[in-house]
């Protein structure tokens, strides 16, 4: 068997095998946590393997002797029917309408639509398919790893009875099977089944408690991804309808751009990612998916789920370069950048403040898009890269923080620095990653924002939405650090699971940010062909172009050199005198106390700004869906 | 390679050097315009070795990392520009520095230092738009974001830019922390929030401070010989009435409060600049 074939199937297959070895062997804690480090490592190694391979294209007619095309066939039916299940479950009259919708244009799909044999060419592996494969095996194993410690942890809080873990880590091995799954094959019909199995997967995970908010938030998930679902069949129906493939690379092929159906196929496509990426007015699912355990948010956000929708948007952007649609794209992202900051700000909930940024960078990745040049594609690879693994840092310290202070509000962090230092200073360092250079997140920004510039509605939206930005990672950083002054540093004690999760991601992204210009060399180059071509030169350890340019390597050695003196101030600063803040001199012996009327101890507070009746989630929300609505009518009805 | 180090070593010394000069300046002017006679020249360098030569006081170990994370940062930005490297990049390092100095003052658990430090952050939402629109600009006209190319450009900026020159004058009065949107902190009294902003930073590690805000002050002046740059003249007469501008405003003006700020300075400056880029867009 060729390699390729192998690395592919194992890549889809062993987070099922493992899977299934969850819930028939996994009630046991020993043998689970085997289990899924076992099959993270695989994923992890074969993935790594895949790496030299690509591109490549491959046939896959049939599996075990059997015709492919009518498993994907039966699982998909059998899919909708669960969903359908639920739907009638839970009595959610919207659940069950979608369900059926999409039942029905399957098998009208299938059954009425689709003649003769079709080719069997079906995994396509580029490196945008290698890059997520590479940021779900190795992402999502290492969110998988610190799941294990969490959830023994979670049960423990909530005092579960019967532990429901091993339907648990079922649900998040079969994510990431189905994650690469839906990466590694160009068919239409195996993306969406897959796809609909990432929104089964959510649906599960997200209420997972059993609690009644948990459900109800589920349900919302549920029917939201639902609607994608719909409109990705619609989108496959309509693209065959004009093209009589189903081959996603077949049907790119440009010469088709212009036609009316083609551009609405593709526009419902995009459509799906939107729902996907819960980009506004979709965006309710995504913030309600916060009551699951956050390793489950990990996942979502970073690494899998989110990123189907701009790993969509990304394929279909060579197919409608140039059209309305693709400004209307690019508006519509940079919209949702704006909107996501701005809702940000509002929030005092770190796990909402996540939430709301992720939509945010997903809306920038939207309208780098739709902006549809070199330049602007290779920003958004590189943005998708780099957030993934800041994300799944982040969300994975404020899991830990979480568990350990029982609260997730930015103002219980206050001084957390004193009490876990360590997490806390993983924490700061990945807010620096999201806003700082020379870190990759900043330099995809940078890129964005000079791919942009040509483009005054999309610039002006994305100057704001950064602003706006560095306000609520700033405030989060700071909240961190802030007294009491903790005295010696002593890590504080977590499983070292945690430990092997959070530092990975953390220095990994590190040697990523300063890897930047390899990792463009090495995966994006080799994807800008076609209508683009590679926009940037190597130059001097950084980054140019004609207009542009950015130092990555010259600029990352002056930081660090900037940030060893700064720790040997810090080392010096132990030594200096320490002394009690200012408190117009009536400060008492105690920290922060001062001396009030009648001679009374007064403790002396001060919140964080939120600017709530600006920027608070009542104030903004109607208006936001309202915009996002507008948006994604002219969306579809400028690709008509 | 002398080249670019001796390019880097003038950005280490104008920036200190040329930034106490203004200061010292700007205190002159500043004091003959309410009729007193003010300090010598030098008393801003005099005032920095001072306080260098204080003893080491924090309240939180973390203020001098980030002094000096700030004072790293707003040099490399200024070095930068001397490289005459990326326009935006510059602009991006320059607001590490002002973040440090933000999440610097949020360490003390003071209520002055808090409220100045989350004053600071919306000095920056108000102004760090208006500076991307304004990089924009110089793109849009010159077809680069490379200093090399901006300052290659045969014509004065200004003739094409004159809204954005304007936004850039909102952008610097709120950086040389003037009224009326010197709100976090500023070189005056502050009745309300005593320092504000760098109310816990003290000894050297104010005088760290100071000499970023030196630092951060020729970056912006340097921004703005860029709309004139076609000849040495026109940059001095630009630079001079541009400071002339700034300090009348700071004595003729009261401190707003930031609701005013962002409203006034988001809708003046927004419109400003998209009529000015509209018109490059369309010219």
């Amino acid at each position: 068997m060729d390699i390729r074939a192998m690395l592919t199937v194992i890549l889809v297959m062993a987070p099922f095998g493992g899977a299934i070895l969850c819930i028939v062997l996994g009630s046991s804690k020993a043998i689970r946590s085997a289990i899924v480090l076992a099959t993270g490592a695989v994923l992890i190694v074969s993935a790594l393997m895949l790496a030299p391979l690509v591109p490549f294209r491959l046939s896959a007619a049939t599996f075990l002797g059997v015709d492919l095309h009518r498993i994907i066939q039966v699982a998909d039916v059998a899919l909708l029917l669960i969903i359908l299940y639920y739907g009638f479950k839970h009595r959610q009259l919207t659940v069950i309408v979608l369900a059926a919708l999409q039942l029905g244009l399957t098998i009208y799909l299938e059954g009425f639509l689709v003649k003769g044999p079709l080719p069997v060419e079906r995994i396509f592996c580029d490196h945008l398919s290698l890059m997520m494969v590479l940021i779900i095996s190795i992402v999502g194993s290492i969110i998988c790893f610190q799941a294990i410690p969490y959830m023994e942890n979670h049960e423990h809080h909530y005092h579960v009875m019967r532990s429901r873990q091993p339907r648990f880590f079922f649900v998040m091995l079969l994510f990431l099977g189905g994650m690469n799954g839906l990466v590694l094959f160009d068919d239409l019909v195996f993306m969406y089944f897959f796809f609909e199995m990432t929104t089964l997967c959510s649906f599960l995970l997200i209420g997972h408690d059993r609690t009644t908010i948990a459900t109800r938030n589920a349900l919302r998930a549920l029917w939201m991804n639902s609607v994608g679902g719909a409109a990705f069949i619609l989108g496959i129906i309509a693209a065959y309808h004009e093209t009589g493939s189903l081959g996603l690379q077949k049907i790119l092929t440009p010469w088709l751009a212009g036609s009316g159906v083609y551009l609405l196929a593709l526009a419902l496509l995009c459509l799906a990612a939107f729902v996907k990426a819960a980009q506004f007015p979709f965006q309710s699912w995504l913030l309600g998916a916060m009551v699951a355990p956050t390793p489950v948010s990990a996942l979502l956000h970073s690494s899998t789920m989110v990123k189907v929708g701009v790993y969509m948007a990304l394929r279909l952007a060579p197919g409608f370069t140039g059209t309305l649609l693709s400004q209307s794209v690019a508006v519509f992202g940079a919209f949702s950048f704006l909107a996501g900051a701005a809702l940000a700000v509002g929030q005092s909930n770190g796990k909402k403040v996540l939430a709301y940024s992720t939509i945010s960078n997903l809306g920038l990745i939207f309208a780098c898009t739709g902006l549809n040049t070199a330049e602007s594609m290779i920003a958004a690879m590189l943005l998708l890269a780099f957030h993934a693994v800041v994300k799944a840092m982040l969300f994975l310290s404020v899991g830990a923080i979480e568990q350990h202070i029982e609260s997730r509000d930015i103002e219980d962090m206050r001084g957390l620095y004193a009490v876990m230092p360590l997490t806390a200073l993983i924490t700061v360092s990945g807010v620096i990653m999201m806003i700082m250079p020379p870190f990759g997140v900043l330099l995809s920004k940078w890129m964005a924002m000079e791919a942009a510039a040509q483009n005054l509605y999309v610039i002006v939206m994305v100057a704001l939405g950064s602003a706006l930005t560095v306000i609520y990672w700033a405030r989060w950083a700071g909240t961190l650090m802030s007294d009491p002054f903790a005295g010696r540093f002593r890590p504080e004690h977590q499983p070292a699971l945690t430990w092997l999760a959070l530092g990975p991601l953390c220095i990994g992204s590190a040697l990523l940010s300063v890897g930047a210009p390899w990792l463009y060399l090495r995966m994006i180059a080799p994807m800008m062909m076609g209508p683009y071509s590679p926009a940037y030169a190597f130059k001097a350890g950084g980054l140019e172009n004609a207009y542009g340019t950015f130092a990555i390597l010259p600029l990352s050695v002056v930081a660090t050199l900037g940030l060893v003196v700064a720790a040997v101030a810090l080392k010096r600063a132990f030594r200096a005198k320490i002394v009690s803040p200012y408190l117009s001199g009536l400060q008492t012996g105690e920290p922060s106390m001062f001396r009030g009327p009648m001679n009374q101890s007064v403790k002396a507070e001060a919140k964080n700004y939120y600017l709530d009746t600006i920027f608070g989630e009542a104030r903004l929300t109607d208006w936001v869906n309202l915009g996002g609505g507008i948006l994604l009518t002219l969306i579809l009805g400028g690709a008509l | 390679m002398t080249e670019t180090a001796v390019l880097i070593l003038c950005g280490l010394i104008a920036g200190p050097v040329v930034g106490g000069l203004v200061s010292g300046l700007d205190r002159i002017l500043t004091a003959r315009m309410q009729s007193r006679i003010g300090p010598p020249l030098l008393q801003p360098f005099f005032d920095v070795v001072k306080l260098l030569a204080k003893e080491p006081l924090v309240v939180n170990v973390w203020q001098a990392f980030c002094a000096y994370c700030y004072i790293a940062a707003a040099s490399i930005a200024l070095v930068l520009f001397f490289l005459q490297s990326d326009l935006l990049l510059i602009f991006f390092v320059q607001a590490v520095g002002a973040v440090f100095l933000v999440v610097g003052a949020l360490s003390s658990t003071s209520p002055y230092s808090q409220i100045g430090a989350h004053r600071e952050l919306l000095q920056i939402l108000s102004y760090e738009p208006l500076l991307v629109l304004v990089v924009v600009g110089f793109y849009l006209e010159t077809g680069s974001f490379k200093l090399t190319d901006i300052y290659a450009w045969p014509h004065p900026m200004l003739l094409k830019l004159p809204f954005l020159f304007i936004v850039l004058g909102y952008a610097l009065t709120i950086k040389l922390r003037k009224s009326p949107f010197d709100l976090s902190t500023c070189h005056h009294a502050h009745q309300e929030l005593v320092k504000g902003l760098l109310t816990d930073y003290s000894g050297p590690f104010l005088a760290l401070t100071e000499i970023g805000h030196w630092f951060e002050v020729v970056l912006m002046l340097g921004v703005c010989t860029l709309f004139w740059a076609t000849s040495w003249i026109g940059m001095a007469v630009l630079l001079a009435v541009t400071y002339f501008l700034e300090v009348l405003v700071d004595n003729v003006t009261s401190r707003m409060n930031w609701r005013w700020m962002l409203s006034y300075v988001w809708g003046v400056g927004l419109t400003l600049s998209l009529v000015n880029l509209i018109w490059l867009h369309q010219g």
